[in-house]
């Protein structure tokens, strides 16, 4: 179980506010301790997923949450709306499909650039996007590699 | 951050325009007329855009450099992105972003001696 808990609402209502979403987990990133590279990361993934739900359902909004599990921390962004969900989900993760007219690249590139991503939807009901970044965690991988 | 924030300066034959740190779509958008714009207006030879102060280039934003660069080249034109931070770099080739056609440059001095300019 998370050991301390820091949550932080944004509603998603306007474009202004994708600029808003990523202000605040610009600032929430930095100050949990992220290197300038995974802010960037974070930041650009929260773009993505903001601006989906601005642009397919309209309104929404993210909720983030801080803890901290053992040594690791972690920063975790759930993105929900009540627009249209997703019908395929599997063609919605494959990079360059659009039904929106855009690149395509919003939520496999998310994918790419947090830790984990789960997508949770319902066709006519809405859709529930969750993000995880583990701080540390890419330093692992870079160890790995 | 309003439209009114960017700027457009020509120097020569080469329009460069800073694009604001924070830029919100509709910003963006108008980016892109506001440029081609001044290239017929001034009947330029190249844009050099500077994304110096630029954080967070995310798919929306890449989108609307790219259709830019294919549209000055239409006019005539070339285009040079200039001032990629590292982070933006490692974030914009994770998150799939394929430039294509566009030349880029480290600064917008090295932008410029890319278009004949110095």
């Amino acid at each position: 179980m998370p050991e301390s808990t820091a949550e932080t609402h944004v509603d998603i209502n306007s474009e202004s506010d994708i600029v808003k979403v990523r202000k605040t987990v610009r600032d929430l990133a930095a100050a949990q301790g992220f290197g300038p590279t995974d802010v960037t990361r974070i930041v650009t993934a929260a773009s993505e997923l903001a601006r989906n739900v601005f642009r397919f359902a309209g309104t929404g909004f993210l909720q983030m949450k801080q803890y901290e599990e053992g040594p690791r921390r972690c920063l975790e962004l759930l993105f929900e709306d009540q627009g249209p969900g997703i019908a395929d989900i599997e063609q919605a993760m494959e990079p360059g499909f659009t039904s929106g007219g855009g690149l395509g690249l919003g939520l496999p590139g998310a994918k790419r650039l947090m830790d984990e991503l789960e997508l949770d939807s319902v066709p006519g009901r809405g859709t529930r996007v969750t993000v995880r970044k583990w701080m540390n965690s890419s330093q692992k991988k870079g160890l790995a590699a | 951050m309003s439209a009114d924030s960017i700027s457009v300066n020509r120097i020569r034959e080469v329009l460069l325009v800073t694009v604001p740190p924070e830029p919100d779509d509709e910003t963006i958008t108008m980016l892109q007329e506001k440029v081609l714009a001044a290239m017929e207006r001034h009947n330029a030879r190249g844009l050099v855009l500077d994304i110096s102060t630029v954080d967070t280039l995310d798919s929306f934003f890449a989108r609307t450099i790219i259709e830019t660069g294919q549209m000055v080249k239409l006019m005539g034109g070339r285009t040079v992105i200039a001032g990629m931070r590292t982070g933006v770099a490692i974030t914009a080739t994770q998150l799939g972003l394929v430039f294509g056609h566009l030349l880029t440059a480290l600064d917008v001095d090295r932008a410029l001696d890319l278009l004949g300019e110095s």
